[in-house]
C-alpha cells in the first residue's frame, strides 16, 4: 500500500486494475471506436434531435422548442406516403436480397468442400468498387442503349429498346438488392456453417425428407443470420437516396430525397431534421417489431 | 495471428471473444487513423485558393493567366447548383471564390456570405460589357458584389429528326408533347425547371408568381410528370440519351449545343416563341475567404476574364463572356453556328426572360417534391 503513492506504485495499481477488470480492459480496448461514436454519431444525433425542434425562417432558424415539424409531418400527407413507399421499396429489397442471398450461402457453406475462402471473396468482390459505380453499372445494363436492350435487340427479340427497364421503383430494388447482396450471404453463410450437422443427419435418420429437414432444421437454425441480414439491408435501404435519385426516374424518389431536398434545395433544416428523426423511430420501431416476430417464431418451433 | 488464420478462425466461428475484440479494436483504431492521412494528401497546394464552381468551368484553358503567373491552378470544389453549394458553405465549408448566378446573389447577399469586390484591382474590368456590371440585385450600397462573367441560355435541346413538327413551330410546348411520353427530359432544379413550367403555363412573371399562378404551374408540372423520363442532374445525362435517341427533347444549356454539334449528332436549340430564358453568372468573394491569399484570389478572377478565356468559352462551350473584347476575336460566322444571333449580349439578354431571383423558393421546391411524390 506504501508503493501506492510513488509514481511507479501508481502505474503498478493501475496496471492491476488494468488486469484484474474486464470492463475496464475491454473499454480500453475500444476506446478509439467508442470515441469516434460519440463523436460521430452520437453527437450528430443530439444535434438532430435538437434541430427538429426548431423552425426555418428564410436563412436563419427560430431556436424556440415547437412541434410544428412533426405537426406539418402528419398533416402533410407527402411525407407519411412518402415513408411509407420507402419502407415498402426497401422491404421488396430486403425479400429480394435474402432470397437470392440464402442459396448462395446455402451452397458456400454445405456444397463448397475446398477454397471456400476464395468463394467468399468471390461474392465481395463487387464492392472493390464504389457503390456509385455499382449503382451506374446498373444503368448501364437497363439503359435504353444498355446490355440488356441491345443483347436482346441482337438477338432479334426486340425492335425497339424496352423504356420500363430503367427509372422506375422496380429499377430502384433491382439496384439495390444487386449492392447489398454480400450484407446479406456473409451473416447467412456464417449461420449456416456454424450448424452442426449431426442435427441434418439425425433428421434424416428419423425418416424426414431433404425438403423436411431444411424446414425444420436447418432454417430455424440459419434464421439468426437470415435476421442479421435482414436487418443490414433494410436499414440502409430505407433512407437511401442516391440511388432512387440515379435510377428511380421521375416518380422513384423516396424520404431520403426529400430529406436531402430539405437540407439542400428547401434550405429548411429543421424540418429536415424532423423528417430523418421520425425515419430513424419508424424504422427503429419496425426492426422491434420484426425481432419480437422472430422471436417467437424460434420459440415456437424449438 | 496473422490474416489467413484470422479469416480461418472467422469463417469456422473458432474465434475468441478476446481474440475477436483485439481484432475489432484494431480494426477501430484504424479507422479512426485514416482520415487523418488523405487530409493531408488534399492540402497538398495549400497556398492556392479555393474556386468552388460548376462542373467544367474548371478547366485549365478559362484561367490560363493564373497559370501563367502561379505556375498551376488553384483548388477546385464542383457544385451542382448553388442551392447545393450554399447548403454546404452554411454547413461550414470554406472556399474563397464561387461562381453562382445573379438570381442567387441576393439571397447570398442576405445570408452574409460575400462581400464587396474592388474593381480597380481587375485588369480586365474595362472591358467588360457594361450592362452586365448594373444587373439588379448585384450591386449594394454602390459597391459591386459580383463579377459577371459568362452568361448563356436555357432551352430546349432536341432532335430535330424526331420531331420535325417542332423545327418551325419552336417551343417549350414540345416538353408537354404526349406524342414523345417517356422521351422528354428536364433539368432538377427551380430555375432551370420549375420556371419552365411556370413560363409554359403562362405566368405573367414567372419569377414572382401569384398564387393563381402557382396552382397553374403546380398542374403544368403534374401534367408533364408522366412524360418524363428522368430529371437530369447533369447535363452529360441528357447529352447522351439525346444522342441515343432515349430523349427527344430535354431542357440544356448552350453548352450541351455546341458539344453535341461538334460531336456531329443532329440536334437543334430552340429559340422558343414563349422566349427561352437567360443568364448571367460571375464571381463572388466570400466573406471567409483566407486573407493571405486575397492577391491571388483576384488573380484568379482577373484571368477568367481575359479575352483569351473569353474567346475559348464562346467556342468551345458556345457560351457568352463578359468580356466584350472577346467577341470581336470570334468569327461571326462561327458565333452565328453556335447560336449567336448577336454579338451584343444586351440584344440576346434582352430578347429571352431574364432569370432573377425567384420570391418564395421554399415553396417552390416544395411544390416541385411535392408533384414528384405523386401529388
Amino acid at each position: 500500500m506504501n508503493n501506492a503513492v510513488t509514481p511507479s506504485g501508481i502505474r503498478l495499481e493501475l496496471r492491476k486494475l488494468f488486469l484484474k477488470s474486464e470492463p475496464v480492459r475491454g473499454y480500453t480496448l475500444l476506446s478509439p471506436t467508442l470515441l469516434a461514436m460519440i463523436l460521430g454519431l452520437a453527437m450528430p444525433l443530439v444535434v438532430l434531435f435538437t434541430l427538429s425542434f426548431w423552425l426555418q425562417e428564410y436563412l436563419d432558424f427560430i431556436r424556440t422548442f415547437s412541434l410544428a415539424n412533426y405537426v406539418e409531418f402528419f398533416q402533410k400527407p407527402i411525407y407519411v406516403k412518402l415513408l411509407l413507399k420507402s419502407i415498402r421499396i426497401s422491404g421488396m429489397v430486403t425479400i429480394a436480397t435474402v432470397l437470392l442471398a440464402y442459396p448462395m450461402a446455402y451452397f458456400i457453406a454445405f456444397r463448397v468442400k475446398s477454397n471456400k475462402l476464395i468463394w467468399l471473396i468471390l461474392i465481395t468482390v463487387p464492392f472493390w468498387t464504389s457503390y456509385l459505380l455499382r449503382v451506374f453499372a446498373w444503368k448501364i445494363m437497363l439503359g435504353y442503349n444498355g446490355v440488356i436492350n441491345s443483347g436482346l435487340k441482337s438477338l432479334g427479340f426486340l425492335t425497339e429498346p424496352l423504356a420500363f427497364l430503367l427509372y422506375n421503383p422496380t429499377s430502384v430494388v433491382i439496384t439495390l438488392a444487386h449492392a447489398w447482396a454480400a450484407f446479406a450471404i456473409l451473416p447467412i453463410y456464417v449461420s449456416l456453417e456454424k450448424i452442426d450437422r449431426s442435427l441434418l443427419e439425425a433428421g434424416r435418420d428419423l425418416g424426414e425428407n431433404a425438403w423436411m429437414t431444411f424446414l425444420r432444421v436447418t432454417l430455424p437454425l440459419s434464421l439468426p443470420g437470415v435476421i442479421a441480414a435482414s436487418l443490414l439491408v433494410f436499414i440502409p435501404t430505407v433512407g437511401d437516396y442516391v440511388t432512387p435519385s440515379l435510377v428511380g426516374g421521375p416518380r422513384g424518389i423516396m424520404i431520403g430525397n426529400i430529406i436531402q431536398s430539405m437540407f439542400g434545395q428547401s434550405q429548411n433544416w429543421p424540418m429536415g431534421a424532423a423528417i430523418s428523426v421520425m425515419l430513424m423511430f419508424t424504422v427503429a420501431a419496425m426492426i422491434g417489431l420484426f425481432l419480437w416476430g422472430t422471436h417467437s417464431y424460434r420459440k415456437r418451433v424449438a | 495471428m496473422n490474416k489467413d488464420q484470422l479469416t480461418e478462425k472467422l469463417a469456422t466461428g473458432k474465434m475468441s471473444r478476446r481474440q475477436f475484440n483485439k481484432a475489432l479494436a484494431s480494426l477501430g483504431a484504424t479507422m479512426v487513423m485514416m482520415p487523418m492521412g488523405s487530409r493531408m494528401a488534399l492540402g497538398a497546394s495549400g497556398d492556392h485558393p479555393t474556386v468552388f464552381t460548376w462542373e467544367g468551368w474548371e478547366i485549365p484553358e478559362l484561367h490560363g493567366d493564373y497559370i501563367a503567373k502561379h505556375g498551376e491552378s488553384p483548388n477546385f470544389a464542383i457544385f451542382a447548383d448553388e442551392e447545393e453549394a450554399f447548403a454546404k458553405m452554411r454547413a461550414g465549408f470554406k472556399v474563397d471564390i464561387t461562381q453562382p448566378c445573379t438570381y442567387k446573389i441576393p439571397m447570398w447577399y442576405d445570408a452574409g456570405i460575400i462581400e464587396p469586390i474592388d474593381t480597380s484591382r481587375l485588369s480586365n474590368w474595362s472591358d467588360i460589357t457594361p450592362s452586365l456590371k448594373t444587373i439588379p440585385g448585384t450591386v449594394y450600397g454602390g459597391k459591386q458584389y459580383f463579377i459577371p462573367t459568362d452568361w448563356g441560355q436555357t432551352s430546349v435541346l432536341y432532335r430535330p429528326d424526331l420531331a420535325p413538327e417542332y423545327v418551325d413551330n419552336e417551343s417549350w410546348g414540345i416538353l408537354w408533347d404526349p406524342k414523345y411520353k417517356g422521351r422528354l427530359s428536364m433539368s432538377d432544379s427551380l430555375v432551370d425547371g420549375v420556371m419552365v413550367a411556370a413560363i409554359y403555363s403562362g405566368a405573367e412573371n414567372p419569377f414572382d408568381m401569384t398564387d393563381a399562378e402557382m396552382a397553374k404551374t403546380r398542374a403544368a408540372l403534374k401534367e408533364q410528370l408522366p412524360l418524363i423520363r428522368f430529371y437530369w442532374d447533369s447535363p452529360t445525362e441528357v447529352e447522351q440519351a439525346l444522342a441515343s435517341g432515349e430523349l427527344v427533347a430535354g431542357t440544356t444549356w448552350n453548352d450541351s449545343y455546341a458539344t453535341m454539334k461538334s460531336e456531329g449528332h443532329n440536334v437543334a436549340y430552340m429559340s422558343p416563341k414563349e422566349g427561352a430564358m437567360t443568364w448571367v453568372c460571375g464571381f463572388c468573394i466570400m466573406t471567409d475567404h483566407d486573407p493571405a491569399k486575397i492577391d491571388k484570389i483576384y488573380d484568379y478572377i482577373d484571368a477568367y476574364m481575359s479575352v483569351e478565356t473569353g474567346v475559348y468559352e464562346i467556342t468551345e462551350y458556345g457560351y457568352g463572356h463578359g468580356n466584350a473584347k472577346a467577341f470581336e476575336q470570334v468569327d461571326p460566322e462561327v458565333l452565328a453556328d453556335l447560336g449567336f444571333t448577336s454579338s451584343n449580349p444586351d440584344d440576346m439578354l434582352g430578347s429571352g426572360i431574364f432569370q432573377v431571383a425567384m420570391t418564395n423558393e421554399a415553396a417552390l421546391q416544395e411544390m416541385f417534391d411535392e408533384v414528384k411524390a405523386g401529388y
